[in-house]
């Protein structure tokens, strides 16, 4: 039991390297399913027959999809969803006061501040995945640049930097968070996802009901949120 | 056993300089192929019957990988009898032709070094 439990963490962090190294999921199947072969022949431990698994993955020198593909597939999409919901946490408590949306430049500059990480998350990736105390340190620096923000923001018109009506920000960036929602949905729901094949039997590796249920709400999570964040500013207006 | 420069080979009561085996495991896998379309263990199993120990897949795997990639060998999936299938490694012509430079490569360097380290035999085997 220690042996298969041992194993399959092995196995999940050599998916996930291979992952990093933007390696096809056809060859991450292929890779899998060799190794499951031999230390079925063998009887060894993973670790034991194949060394570390960033080693392995490392020498196995795959090629890789290049490595802009999952920034302009995933990364700019998300970032530019963030932004929308951002904008329109901004632009709803205005709305339902029937204010004007007033914007400081530290608010403006707070709000940034998670837009500008996960613009630069490609260079930092490895580490949020490989060290959870990064992944926990720059979620809390985006909680509190979002909650600081909120008392950055100008209490009249003449302490703000820009006085703007909040409702074309507000429908337009709801409008972009769901063309997001609609993009991603529809990418998911195609086969040509580069699913992880497992070439003995020409299978994708299967995903159970709640891992698909995750998946479409992480697709529509900033539309899910930003109904919340409506639900919240009517009951407290 | 792992091929590594602090771990020696031990074969038949011999230890070889991991080393030596780094450098030459790569044709020793290629004509471990030259019978016919093997699987990753048979080929392990092949080179330790033949004394140059036991070599692990973390070892071989990114060889015959790069191989692939050179085109000097071909992968194939094959279902088991009554298990999960094999990926099987042939050699391809220009992994033939790679063998038999490399063979006859090494045999010239073996035979300059023995000469080198051992001149009086060569002295013999030339007057003989």
């Amino acid at each position: 039991m220690r042996q298969q439990t041992s194993d399959k963490k092995w196995f999940d962090q050599l998916v996930i390297e291979l992952r990093l190294r933007q390696e096809h999921g056809s060859a991450i199947g292929d890779t899998v399913a060799s190794a499951r072969e031999l230390l079925g022949d063998t009887g060894q431990q993973a670790e034991e027959a194949f060394g570390p698994a960033r080693d392995y993955a490392a020498a196995l020198e795959l090629p890789s999809a290049p490595r802009n593909d999952w920034v302009r597939d995933a990364l700019w999409p998300s970032l530019l969803g963030l932004l929308a919901f951002l904008l329109f946490n901004q632009a709803v408590v205005s709305w339902t006061r029937s204010e004007l949306l007033l914007v400081s430049p530290a608010q403006l500059a707070l709000l940034a501040t998670p837009v500008v990480l996960v613009a630069f998350l490609p260079l930092y990736l490895d580490a949020v995945i490989r060290r959870i105390w990064v992944c926990i340190g720059i979620s809390g620096i985006c909680a509190l640049a979002g909650i600081l923000s909120a008392f950055a923001a100008p209490d009249d018109r003449a302490e703000a930097w820009l006085a703007i009506d909040p409702v074309p920000w507000l429908i337009g960036s709801a409008l972009v968070m769901v063309a997001l929602s609609v993009r991603n949905t529809a990418r998911s729901s195609l086969s040509t996802d580069d699913e992880i094949i497992d070439p003995r039997s020409r299978t994708a590796d299967t995903t159970g009901t709640g891992a698909r249920v995750l998946v479409q709400v992480t697709n529509w999570l900033f539309p899910l949120l930003a109904l919340v964040m409506l639900g919240l500013a009517v009951a407290l207006r | 056993m792992e091929v590594s420069a602090a771990d020696p080979r031990v074969a038949a009561g011999i230890e070889w300089p991991s080393d030596w085996l780094r450098a030459t495991l790569g044709f020793l896998a290629l004509r471990a192929l030259s019978a016919g379309p093997s699987y990753g263990y048979a080929i392990i199993s092949e080179l330790e019957r033949h004394g140059f120990g036991t070599i692990k897949g973390g070892t071989l795997y990114p060889l015959l990988t790069r191989y692939e990639t050179a085109g000097l060998v071909t992968t194939e999936w094959r279902a088991g009898e009554g298990g999960p299938g094999r990926k099987y490694f042939a050699l391809t012509d220009q992994g033939r032709s790679e063998l038999t430079r490399l063979g006859g490569d090494w045999e010239r360097f073996v035979e300059t070094s023995v000469q080198y380290l051992d001149p009086a035999r060569s002295t013999e085997g030339t007057s003989a």
